[in-house]
């Protein structure tokens, strides 16, 4: 099965990427990530346990990117 | 006499050529505009189509090229997730129920009351609001709004996203309820645009 890393958008959700996760070089999916996070503001969230992660391994499937909040 | 008859007879005749004629240019022009009309809407009615199109991929090449993953990469799979409206706003909600369950919300009314050491969360479409100190009679109520940095999100996916970060670190609430207008990250870091 794929893991896939998502957002949410005006669209619903986003897929951003996807990999498969037995075969992906990883360091190059958090490379991404980073650089998504660098330009939108967005974290990586676990969607299986709901929990913010510094860096994504193989066992996580999905990953939501979460966008900053502001207050006003 | 004769020749007077064969005038008339020619006026007559060159009458109805040229009534003729012009039917039948009227006819043709007719038969032209309609060809060039219709190729016309037919043309623009696939100029909006491709614009549309061409917004949704806009979309997800801008998210591939800050990637550095272009569209003909082959590890990216840029296929999301178009498709039916009513899909996705099904899939928005079933979003929305997955981080509720995630983080222990419930829901109350047309929010969500979200538990996290001992302060209680309430949150709606734009608006949060905090009891800290479940135990405690006196216990103080704040509320601020809140608007994820991607403005056009739907109501339900605001929602989970701020479930989400409360959950993880309540303290945002604090950073929100300043009202500075600056956008804080998950992790509480100020965001700022990248240029």
């Amino acid at each position: 099965m794929n893991a896939k890393i998502l957002t949410f958008s005006s669209d619903g959700d986003t897929t951003l990427l996807e990999y498969d996760p037995a075969t992906a070089d990883m360091e190059e999916v958090n490379k991404v990530i980073a650089e998504y996070e660098a330009k939108t503001g967005a974290q990586p969230f676990d969607m299986a346990t709901g929990e913010r992660i510094e860096k994504v391994t193989r066992e996580q499937n999905e990953i939501l990117m979460v966008h900053p909040i502001a207050g006003g | 006499m004769n020749r007077t008859v064969a005038a008339v007879n020619f006026y007559d005749g060159a009458i109805c050529m040229a009534a003729t004629t012009l039917s039948v240019i009227a006819f043709l022009a007719l038969i032209v505009w309609r060809f060039v009309f219709t190729g016309l809407r037919r043309r623009l009615f696939d100029r909006e189509i491709a614009a549309a199109q061409q917004q949704h991929i806009n979309f997800l090449e801008q998210g591939l090229q800050f990637l550095g993953w272009g569209a003909a990469g082959n590890r990216f799979e840029n296929g999301s997730d178009g498709g039916d409206p009513i899909d996705r706003k099904d899939r928005a909600k079933t979003y929305l129920r997955r981080i509720v369950a995630l983080t222990g919300a419930t829901q109350m009314g047309n929010g969500y009351a979200l538990d996290v050491g001992t302060a209680r969360f309430y949150v709606r479409d734009r608006y949060v609001r905090r009891l800290r100190g479940l135990t405690d009679p006196k216990r103080a109520c704040e509320e601020t709004c809140f608007y994820p940095v991607h403005k056009d999100l739907p109501e339900v996916e605001k929602i989970a996203t701020a479930l989400l970060q409360l959950a993880n670190n309540p303290a945002l609430f604090d950073k929100w309820a300043v009202q500075s207008g600056l956008a804080f990250k998950a992790d509480g870091q100020v965001f700022s645009r990248a240029p």
